[in-house]
């Protein structure tokens, strides 16, 4: 690859950069099923990934409801439309919002993380040290974590709505006096399967998104420590960039299919 | 040192050359490294000596050439018989290259979850990683994090690691570089008893004279991308041809 | 290792909770849809749905109990529409109940309404249909609204026309408003009836003081007097006539007061939207002329029937019926 600087340099770039990622993704569904499992890295990864990054998804989820609802109150009420606000709030959640924040803090946190250790990995030569000990570290490493941030990011997803929807229920119980017994039962009215199955299945592709982009990066971070801070950095602005394409080719898809 | 008493190949490249682009750095090295021997591969940096060690295991594949260890081309092997080759080959990295989330005990065991059964161990992982440990003195370090060993342990971990599956050969790349004089005279001295201890036939690659000296049986001085000179540490100081004089001069 | 084995529970413990989470909101979703309970299917044809979808609630008596499962037009005026029923709710619903569509709140979705009838009934069957009845739809209602906006557009535009000229001063009402003299005039007579009323009162003191003086005993009027029956009719009459007379120079009193104070302010209609004491009086007063002439009337019709006027009235009436005779 050409490192000159030159336009036609960084448009050759960039589409090697998206052939070599997308080998790098075909790679993964090659091996994927194919032993040997790494399970006690995955479960490792799983725990890292999942009850790891709980607490920041709980913590801005929470807010993201809370903030959500006190904005949208005024609104609301110049209408006389407070009784719709579950409705709205949990529509806009779990169909959009929650998913793609949480995607988001995710690429952060990580996506980077990722990024940043299997960089650093690479240019330590561990990476090269696994492989030469009869390990393969694609399956060691790769495999694994993609795995795990597509399993687990979709439960913080669902984690995170659900905390999102706490906070709201908590404005409107404080501000509006509706019980929380009200306040859901006015969320799973308002909401269709139409609402929650392609949010869901959305949220394993940004997983996806998000571990695949992170270990390329990393995978493939070039020597020294700037290697490793451009690694974790770029795996962030990828992986967000591609989320938000994702997102826009779910909302696609799903306005086919479900209707919305 | 004494020349080992029979000569077997373990280890032979023929004609290796890797480029990258323009830059041709591996032009047709050949390499012979016999059963118990100590071959010492010296070069400048940027020499090529690494990415030979590399292509040696497979980390790197070379434009051209063969490359036998135990009669075994590495080119035409499939990944799961590379892996089990890979097992007979021990390697030091330059930087030691342990994993870092893992603690001593971790990085030792790491090499044996996949091959432990294919080689028929008897004794058990935890008998294993302290002899390994014991064989360069760190049995205490066992429950540590690499972050918490000095350059010296680093290396010695490393080095146990390198033997844990109980090589026959073992590749160092540049064991000595960043480690201080008294240190590395340590591990040189660690690298000769490994030898006898396990009955192991090393190719050590540096740039070190003093190590090359201590350690070796023969040199092979890699220059622009050929073995360029050959023999024993001896006969190469007496060498009247500028480049090797460049090599041993203080 | 118990460390690690620590992780893997908190680890199973997070993937547990995050799919029962999961579990729970699709199946409650579900369960507002009606797809994990026994439903019944029940059909009822429309005219029209009034923008009725598919998954919209059907309610019986206000309360959920199923959803729309399909809508289908069956011919260029009749839509069939199918509705999932929760079973356990259907025995409450009898076969003649009357399915409408209606709108959950002014923009809320269309829901179905399915109202019970007087009368007894069997149960609703699986497959069964009922009979629809199309109420006004929001779209309608709205059309309604519209109109009745033109419509008061149309007469705020006419009231701002007229109290423009009234506030101009044209017509009756402008001038009653704009015009002190009128006012004054208005004083000026009410105190010459006050006048009146007093001379009137005067005058009936006097009459009785008259009649109190004639000897009851010997004289001819005094026999006709006492005749009891014609005599207590005609005290009656002179009493009537003094209450009369004292009233009428009370509201002649008020009217005056109302007039001044009308002076005082700047034309009568600003004074009397600002004082509600003023219009109370006046209201008092109304219904005091209109008591005290009822009773004027009472006493003439006495008076008439008074042997003193009797001939009086007849020829009274004898004149008018010529009148009549010559204008025929």
């Amino acid at each position: 690859m050409s490192h000159k600087l030159t336009f036609s340099g960084r448009i050759s770039g960039f589409f090697f950069e998206v052939g070599d990622m997308s080998l790098f993704a075909v790679r993964y569904f090659r091996e994927v099923f194919r032993g040997p499992y790494e399970f006690r890295e995955l479960l490792n990864q799983c725990y890292t990934i999942g009850n790891r990054s709980l607490l920041l998804v709980g913590v801005t989820g929470f807010i993201l409801g809370l903030v959500f609802t006190l904005q949208s109150r005024p609104t609301l009420m110049e209408f006389g439309a407070e009784s719709w606000m579950p409705s709205m709030v949990s529509i806009s959640i779990v169909r959009e919002i929650g998913p793609v924040i949480t995607a988001l803090i995710c690429a952060g946190k990580i996506g980077s993380g990722i990024g940043a250790e299997l960089g650093s990995m690479k240019v330590t030569e561990q990476i090269d040290a696994m492989e030469v000990s009869g390990t393969n570290p694609f399956k060691y490493l790769v495999i694994t974590r993609i795995t795990a941030t597509t399993l687990m990011i979709p439960l913080l997803i669902v984690f995170g709505d659900f905390i999102a929807l706490l906070g709201s229920a908590l404005v409107e119980n404080l501000k509006g006096g509706v019980s929380f017994t009200l306040y859901f039962n006015k969320v799973f009215n308002a909401l269709s399967f139409g609402d929650l199955l392609p949010a869901t299945i959305k949220s394993f592709f940004f997983g996806f998104v998000i571990g695949l982009v992170g270990c390329y990066k990393g995978y493939h971070c070039k020597k020294g420590t700037l290697g490793v801070g451009e690694a974790s950095n770029s795996a962030v602005v990828y992986a967000s960039m591609l989320l938000f394409i994702v997102d826009f080719i779910a909302v696609f898809i799903s306005d086919i299919f479900f209707e919305i | 040192m004494e020349k080992p008493t029979q000569i077997q190949p373990v280890l032979e490249i023929k004609d290796l050359r890797k480029s990258f682009g323009d830059n041709h750095v591996l032009r047709g090295f050949n390499l012979v490294l016999n059963k118990g021997e100590n071959l010492v591969v010296m070069g400048k940096s940027g020499s090529g000596k690494s990415v030979m060690i590399k292509c040696l295991v497979g980390l790197m594949q070379a434009d051209s050439g063969s490359i036998q260890i135990n009669n075994k081309s590495i080119v035409t092997l499939g990944q799961v018989e590379l892996d089990l080759l890979r097992t007979e080959i021990g390697f030091l990295f330059q930087g030691s290259a342990l994993y870092d989330s893992m603690t001593v005990k971790e990085n030792l065991e790491f090499p044996l979850r996949r091959h432990k059964k294919k080689l028929n161990f008897k004794q058990s992982n935890d008998e294993l990683i302290l002899e390994a440990l014991k064989n360069v003195g760190l049995e205490d370090a066992i429950d540590l994090m690499p972050s918490e060993l000095s350059g010296g342990m680093k290396r010695r971990v490393a080095l146990a690691r390198a033997l844990i599956m109980k090589p026959k050969i073992i590749l160092y790349d540049e064991p000595t570089t960043g480690l201080d004089p008294i240190t590395a005279k340590e591990i040189i001295a660690l690298m000769r008893q490994i030898q006898t201890q396990y009955d192991t036939s090393s190719l050590i690659i540096t740039h070190d004279v003093d190590c090359a000296r201590v350690i070796s049986n023969r040199i092979i001085l890699l220059i622009d991308g050929i073995n360029y000179a050959e023999g024993t540490y001896q006969e190469l100081i007496r060498s009247h041809d500028p480049k090797v004089k460049a090599f041993f001069k203080h | 290792m118990s460390k690690k084995k620590s992780q893997i529970i908190r680890l199973g413990v997070f993937v547990v909770l995050g799919t029962l989470l999961l579990t729970a909101a699709l199946y409650f979703i579900g369960n507002r849809q009606h797809l994990f309970t026994k439903n019944i299917d029940l059909y009822s044809k429309f005219r029209n749905v009034n923008g009725l979808q598919v998954g919209n609630n059907v309610r019986y008596s206000g309360i959920d109990v199923g959803t729309v499962n399909s809508i289908q037009i069956q011919s260029d005026t009749l839509i069939l529409v199918r509705m999932l029923l929760r079973s356990s709710e259907t025995q409450f619903i009898k076969k003649n109940a009357v399915a409408t569509i209606g709108s959950d709140g002014l923009v809320g979705n269309m829901i179905i309404n399915i109202i019970p009838r007087e009368g007894s009934s069997a149960s609703i069957a699986k497959g069964d249909t009922i009979s629809s009845f199309s109420r006004i739809g929001s779209e309608d209602m709205l059309t309604t609204l519209n109109v009745t906006n033109e419509n008061a557009a149309l007469l705020t535009a006419d009231l701002l026309k007229i109290t423009t000229e009234i506030l101009n001063g044209d017509g009756t009402l402008g001038m009653l408003i704009r015009d002190k003299r009128l006012a004054q005039d208005l004083k000026a007579s009410i105190y010459q009836l006050k006048i009146a009323s007093t001379n009137t009162s005067q005058m009936i003191a006097d009459l009785e003081t008259k009649i109190s003086a004639i000897d009851m005993e010997n004289s001819a009027a005094g026999i006709l007097l006492t005749d009891s029956i014609e005599g207590n009719k005609i005290r009656h009459s002179l009493t009537q006539l003094v209450t009369l007379g004292e009233r009428l120079n009370e509201i002649g009193n008020s009217v005056e007061n109302i007039v001044d104070e009308i002076e005082n302010g700047n034309g009568a209609l600003s004074y009397l939207t600002t004082d509600t004491l003023v219009v109370r009086q006046l209201d008092a007063t109304l219904i005091n002329i209109k008591e005290s002439t009822k009773r004027f009337n009472e006493n003439m019709e006495a008076l008439r029937h008074n042997f003193l006027f009797r001939r009086y009235f007849k020829k009274q009436e004898r004149v008018q019926r010529k009148e009549a005779k010559k204008e025929n």
